[in-house]
């Protein structure tokens, strides 16, 4: 794990070289980098953070220790969270409710260094990347939630939108939900049609993959013009909530770019059983449905579900952009965000993205597991 | 009974069977022999109806197979592959069963004759029902195919060059098997190979196809006779063709009656050319028959029998 030192080491000067916590008098003022308050637990905080680098360092001469990369990674993270979050608390003038404290240069990027590492060591351990950085993210959760964090900028910005946050969320997970399912609806039957119709599947891919070149804002927009055309032809489906603006394009344009992964996972899949098995299967009376399910999909199974992986992350990823068009969800906060230059309520929206993204991932993966190769 | 008549059969502009007629006659083991592009396998996979003949009839006990619907008619024939074609994801007894269970059977009737014909194909049911055909050797993977084959009962089996991917000595394990089972069974076998050997060692009746075309037929000997078709001469070295022919010719028709003191003995049922071998071994110009009465058999007999 020789490849973790250089980030250890990254890791180890960077928040004391540009910084570990800032401090600004209010909202509107630029926050300043501050110096770290040398009280106890901050101190036994960053000593934790250092302890856990050395960790890091030591795995590269102990590899036998598979475990110890990932695991120092994540107890670095937590702590470095940890000193600042102590940090900030006791560097903000007590009783000032407009005084603002947030990460400084030197922290944030060590974090993203630490995520770095603790992907790749993952990787390099040969397992999937999303589990522990989804454990990373839920000991970060767990640690704001015990009030460890409570006196950070962002903490604050999502204590006061609550309430917005919970719908953004629930918004989010709706889109992407139903954008993967309209695709599956689209990509499933065309999928089990054009197998062995080698026309058929041309046309269908190549009409899937054209959607690919267009920019997904401009497609978002592109459905505008169309979509409220049909919703004012016909009044019932704008009951529906089908309109120009709203759910609906951002729906249909997502699940547009998800046609193609889908369907390629798909074929693939079914073809994974070879055409001399095939052959046998149907010389023992096997009609062709009983090819499809009883050998088709059992041995093409993994293959499909990898493809459903990808594109659910696809998904959550794409759904962020329905805030655009009216559509909602996390991508409110971000865009929001974006117009006030405000960099927490930006945060508040990508990171719960990021960790969606992350759960869809390894929640799939480990079904993945569960398929009998 | 499996009659061909007139079948012919083109892919685009190859004509793969040229009207090909002849009839296997009900529980006799048939070799279809012929090179690779002759139309041997093309010709089986007519009887089955995986491949439909463009012109000409397949008739099965005098039922033309265009009429039967194409599932039925694959339930009720034995296939058996080269690349053995088991089903991965399932066990060697699942795979067995599988056209029982398309058929219906009820579990009780299902599992005793998966045992009985893992048994019978030679292989322990207790040590191989649960495996998965990736831990089978690819002997004991085609001896599972045979058995799957066999589950249903069904009169009529097809083999595509079953035994070619086997080493030589599984090759003649799984021949012995195939030549006890036809004759503890009298099914009607209609076996695809390239191999000369093969089809001496199985054959009642071979079928020799050339470019397309059926061009000898009939019992081993016959065929391989000082009129034996080109197709069948390109198949051995020059002049071998006449070992091959005494291979065909069971010993005990040559035999004279009374004894031959000295002379090695040789089993029952055996061919000249294993009498032949045995002299040749042995430095002897007769060998005694095994059984009673006492008989034997004279190099002269061979000669005669060999150039008639």
């Amino acid at each position: 794990m020789t490849a973790l030192v250089p980030l250890a080491l990254a890791a180890a000067l960077l928040p004391p070289l540009l910084g570990w916590i800032s401090v600004a008098p209010n909202r509107l003022v630029s926050p300043r980098a501050a110096a770290l308050p040398g009280s106890l637990p901050v101190l036994a905080a960053a000593g934790l953070y250092y302890l856990s680098l050395l960790g890091m360092l030591l795995s590269a001469w102990r590899p036998r220790l598979s475990w110890l990369p990932e695991a120092a990674a994540i107890l670095a993270i937590l702590s470095l969270a940890a000193t600042v979050g102590l940090g900030t608390a006791a560097a903000l003038p007590a009783g000032s409710t407009v005084a603002r404290a947030a990460p400084a240069a030197g922290a944030w990027l060590s974090l993203l260094v630490l995520s770095l590492a603790l992907a790749a060591a993952a990787v390099i351990r040969g397992g999937a990347p999303a589990l522990p950085l989804l454990v990373g993210l839920l000991g970060l959760a767990v640690l704001g939630a015990a009030g460890g964090l409570d006196s950070l900028s962002l903490v604050r910005e999502a204590a006061g939108r609550a309430a917005e946050l919970r719908d953004a969320l629930a918004g989010h997970v709706a889109l992407s939900l139903a954008a993967l399912l309209l695709a599956l609806i689209l990509a499933v039957p065309f999928s089990a049609l054009a197998l062995g119709r080698p026309r058929l599947e041309a046309a269908f891919l190549t009409a899937a993959s054209s959607i690919q070149v267009i920019p997904s804002i401009a497609l978002f927009g592109l459905l505008i013009a169309p979509l409220a055309a049909l919703a004012s032809a016909f009044p019932a489906l704008r009951e529906l909530g089908l309109g120009g603006i709203g759910p609906a394009p951002a729906i249909l344009g997502i699940a547009a770019y998800l046609v193609l992964p889908l369907a390629r996972g798909i074929l693939s899949g079914l073809r994974v059983a070879p055409a001399d098995l095939v052959e046998a299967a149907r010389g023992q009376g096997l009609s062709p449905a009983g090819v499809l399910w009883g050998l088709r999909v059992p041995l093409g199974a993994g293959v499909m579900l990898g493809a459903l992986r990808l594109a659910a992350v696809q998904a959550v990823g794409l759904a962020t952009l329905a805030a655009l068009v009216g559509g909602g969800g996390l991508g409110t906060l971000v865009f929001q965000g974006i117009g006030q230059l405000a960099t927490d309520l930006i945060l508040l929206g990508v990171l719960p993205v990021l960790a969606l993204s992350l759960a869809v991932d390894a929640g799939l993966a480990l079904l993945a597991r569960l398929v009998p190769a | 009974m499996i009659r061909f008549e007139g079948v012919s059969h083109q892919y685009g502009t190859l004509e793969a069977l040229r009207g090909v007629s002849f009839e296997v006659p009900a529980g006799a083991l048939c070799v279809l022999l012929g090179e690779s592009g002759s139309g041997k396998s093309t010709l089986l996979r007519t009887v089955n109806r995986l491949i439909e003949p463009t012109a000409g009839r397949v008739l099965l006990d005098g039922r033309d197979v265009a009429g039967i619907d194409p599932q039925a008619l694959r339930r009720g024939i034995g296939y058996v592959i080269q690349s053995v074609g088991l089903f991965p994801h399932r066990s060697v007894a699942g795979n067995v069963a599988t056209v029982p269970r398309l058929l219906g059977w009820d579990r009780a009737r299902v599992e005793p004759r998966v045992n009985a014909l893992l048994e019978m194909v030679g292989l322990d049911p207790g040590t191989y029902r649960d495996r998965r055909p990736a831990t089978l050797s690819g002997g004991q993977a085609q001896r599972v195919g045979l058995a799957r084959a066999l589950a249903a009962d069904p009169p009529v089996l097809l083999m595509d060059e079953p035994f070619s991917a086997l080493d030589p000595g599984t090759r003649r394990g799984l021949q012995t098997a195939l030549r006890r089972i036809h004759a503890e069974t009298g099914k009607t076998i209609l076996l695809v190979t390239h191999d000369l050997e093969e089809a001496l060692v199985l054959a009642d009746r071979i079928a020799v196809m050339a470019e397309g075309r059926l061009v000898a037929e009939g019992p081993p000997a016959e065929v391989l006779g000082p009129g034996a078709p080109e197709a069948v001469r390109r198949m051995v070295r020059t002049g071998a063709l006449v070992l091959h022919r005494l291979a065909a010719l069971p010993a005990a028709g040559a035999a004279e009656n009374g004894p031959a003191p000295g002379s090695p003995g040789l089993p029952a049922g055996a061919t000249l050319e294993d009498a032949l071998l045995l002299m040749l071994a042995h430095g002897t110009d007769s060998v005694a028959l095994e059984g009673a009465p006492p008989r034997h058999l004279t190099m002269t007999a061979i000669l005669r029998a060999s150039a008639p």
